[in-house]
């Protein structure tokens, strides 16, 4: 890809502007903006200088803003390696200390995040997102973890304590 | 609040209890996809607690991918990482992350090349099992009264071959039901005059639906059947004629090859003419043409023959017992090498720690090496508790190349390497193994270096992980911890009891390494030394103290 280079030569301080769902044109540095995939794309594919603000359909201004300011805060990171297969991601109790800050949110929040990763397609901030996720199921039981989440439970007591058995094994580890 | 963009999945038809106003289901409103990259961050403890949350989490917490990557990073990275070679591939540990991959992988592609059949989190299951040592344990009664021979056991690809001169030959299922497959009279001679004495499994083709096998006996003679699939069962093959050169002790076959091994320590070595092409197909196979042929007066048993074809060449070898003037006994192997128009290259021997190899072109006989004492330091080093005994012949002896698997009756086994390559043939130095608590009576070594050993009561199994060997120091901090093998506990079977007493059986189980399986083989029991497995169960036969004969099954699925 091209992508490297071209965001080498161009100025990176550049200010784009990007619109939300809820209709609110926010300015952000082109090189923080492209931290999404999907906007550096977008940016590339339209060639323009970014002078037209670029629709964002999927995320509101607040999510937005968020978002943002993680980019910001990781605009220097090195880009995402592109194979998704070989994925060094480490184990979910390594978020490093601001990540954890900012995902000290509510779970609407959280979840808005890891939506908005997702759509964006910013493949650090959405494993960051997971990762907190995965660390509010760890160590709880079934039904903590239910509690926790609201997630109904669909089984009869029978069936759970037949999945219980089957899975017994895995359990002493 | 923006619509979710993923939010596709028809969710289950939930009950009507109302929740609170606010508690909204987030998690399992999001996409199967970004639920499986949020279980990916969990362990495979918490991904079975998650299974029993919903019918949707469940679902998605078995999914085979999430499990694949935890078998790799379980199982398949630290054989990476132990493998001498592997880890200079690069500094970073980056190269040894998981990948679907077929290279990283090592040589489990084969259950990446299924893929989609390959279910993960039953594989995951199964070797942690065999880790654990954890297994459920039937018998297979086969015998009211001890045959002479006794009877002889195989195992290969889920089947299990047993043969006696009074039973003939049979095929038992080492899956599920435990039946008898298919069962053969081994024909009018097979009498008391001239009963079984050797049996072994076609290794050569994995990809024939059915499977052959071989049978040596007494008067030199010997069978090829073949076990068909679908309930046609076994079809003799072949048959060669009696010998005047005596019992047929050993066989080995990988067809089209065929290897014998006589009483009177004649090694013999058979090629079966190219199967005819498809259409004709026959029950018959032609003739074999005896390929070569040596004495020997040096092998003693117990002794181990394999077939290992390789690129350019076919190596037969034979694996065994020698006996040393000052350490008592080590191994020694003779290989002999063809190209495959079946013409023998070199035929060449080695012994323990010994760097000299003698190279026998055309000369088909074996001069006795004068070896000098075997120079391990493991054997020797001022140890006074075992050599000199005159007792100390090997209890058993299994080679899969290059793993060289030696169990001696005192509670120990001893790991060798061969190093065989186009120019040179050498073992290297013993590694003793401890870890059993009696007499080890049986050891079988398979591929990757995993091994299984009995103790000669029948109550003591190990399985090892002996890949690498003993070089290194990581090896050798495994040995000494204790690390390098797992007892194998039997649960109770389950199947057999009411429900009431299932937890019983868990919390016994629960106790670990304490828990021994004496109390149930009350009745004496004692193992011929023969123990074999396959990627699901390890059997080994065991024979009662009024006679009866049975084949213990342990199934790790």
């Amino acid at each position: 890809m091209a992508a490297a280079s071209t965001s080498a030569v161009d100025p990176a301080k550049k200010m784009i502007m990007l619109t939300t769902s809820d209709n609110i044109d926010i300015k952000v540095e082109r090189e923080v903006a492209e931290r999404s995939i999907l906007i550096k794309n977008l940016l590339e594919d339209l060639g323009s200088e970014g002078d037209e603000p670029i629709p964002i359909p999927n995320v509101n201004e607040a999510v937005m803003k968020k978002v943002l300011e993680w980019c910001e805060q990781h605009r220097k990171d090195p880009p995402a390696t592109q194979d998704d297969d070989s994925d060094s991601r480490k184990k979910s109790t390594d978020i490093d200390e601001w990540d954890q800050k900012f995902m000290q949110v509510d779970q609407e929040m959280l979840f808005e995040i890891i939506l908005a990763a997702n759509y964006l397609d910013i493949k650090a901030l959405l494993d960051v997102g997971c990762k907190t996720v995965a660390n509010m199921i760890k160590g709880k039981s079934p039904d903590e973890i239910r509690k926790t989440f609201n997630i109904q439970n669909d089984f009869t007591p029978e069936e759970e304590d037949q999945i219980r058995r089957e899975n017994e094994w895995a359990e002493d580890r | 609040m923006s619509k979710r963009p993923h939010d596709r999945e028809k969710l289950d038809e939930r009950p009507a209890k109302a929740l609170r106003p606010d508690a909204v289901d987030r998690l399992s409103h999001l996409s199967d996809e970004l639920l499986l990259r949020i279980l990916s961050f969990l362990p495979t403890s918490t991904l079975s607690l998650c299974e029993r949350l919903s019918h949707k989490f469940y679902n998605i917490a078995s999914d085979s991918q999430l499990w694949k990557a935890a078998y790799y990073n379980r199982f398949v990275r630290p054989r990476a990482s132990r493998l001498p070679g592997m880890k200079d591939v690069g500094k970073s540990s980056d190269h040894l992350f998981y990948s679907s991959k077929l290279s990283k992988w090592l040589d489990e592609e084969h259950l990446i090349r299924r893929g989609q059949e390959t279910n993960w989190k039953r594989q995951y299951k199964l070797r942690h099992n065999w880790s654990q040592g954890k297994c459920a344990v039937s018998e297979i009664a086969v015998s009211e009264r001890p045959p002479v021979p006794p009877l002889l056991v195989r195992m290969h690809e889920g089947v299990i071959f047993t043969v006696d001169s009074i039973s003939g030959l049979r095929a038992w299922s080492s899956k599920k039901d435990r039946g008898l497959i298919s069962c053969i009279e081994l024909g009018k001679s097979a009498t008391q005059a001239a009963p079984p004495t050797s049996l072994a499994v076609d290794t050569s083709d994995q990809t024939r639906a059915s499977q052959r096998v071989v049978v040596g006996f007494k008067d030199g003679r010997y069978s090829v059947y073949e076990l068909k699939p679908d309930s046609i069962g076994f079809v003799e093959l072949y048959s060669h004629a009696p010998s005047s050169n005596g019992s047929l002790s050993a066989i080995v076959y990988a067809s089209p090859y065929l290897l014998t091994m006589t009483e009177g320590q004649l090694l013999s070595l058979y090629r079966f003419p190219t199967e005819p092409a498809k259409k004709c197909v026959t029950d018959i196979l032609d003739p074999p043409r005896l390929l070569y042929s040596l004495r020997s007066h040096t092998v003693w048993p117990p002794l181990s023959l394999s077939i290992r074809p390789c690129s350019q060449s076919i190596i037969a070898s034979i694996a065994y017992a020698l006996p040393t003037y000052l350490s008592g006994w080590s191994v020694g192997i003779q290989e002999m090498r063809l190209n495959l128009e079946g013409e023998i290259i070199e035929s060449r021997l080695a012994t323990a720690a010994n760097e000299n190899f003698h190279s026998l072109v055309g000369k088909p006989s074996l001069s006795s090496p004068s070896t000098p004492p075997s120079l391990d330091p493991y054997f020797s080093g001022g140890s006074t508790w075992q050599r000199g005994q005159s007792s100390g012949s090997p209890t058993s002896l299994s080679y899969s190349h290059p793993y060289l698997l030696v169990s001696h009756s005192d509670n120990t086994l001893t790991l060798y390497l061969v190093n065989s390559s186009t120019s040179s043939l050498s073992i290297g130095p013993g590694s003793r193994l401890w870890g059993h608590t009696s007499s080890v009576s049986g050891a079988h070594v398979g591929g990757r270096g995993k091994a299984v050993s009995v103790s000669c009561r029948g109550d003591e199994l190990r399985v090892w992980e002996l890949e690498g060997g003993m070089a290194s120091s990581a090896a050798r901090k495994r040995l000494v911890t204790g690390a390098l093998s797992v007892r194998i506990q039997p649960e109770e079977d389950i199947s057999s009891k009411p429900l009431d007493s299932l937890s019983d059986a868990i919390s016994q189980r629960g106790s670990g390494l304490g828990l021994a399986p004496e109390h149930r083989f009350g009745d004496l029991s004692v193992t011929r030394g023969w123990v074999g497995f396959d990627e699901e169960n390890v059997i080994f036969l065991r024979e009662k103290s009024q006679g009866s004969q049975a084949l213990v099954v342990y199934d790790f699925t």
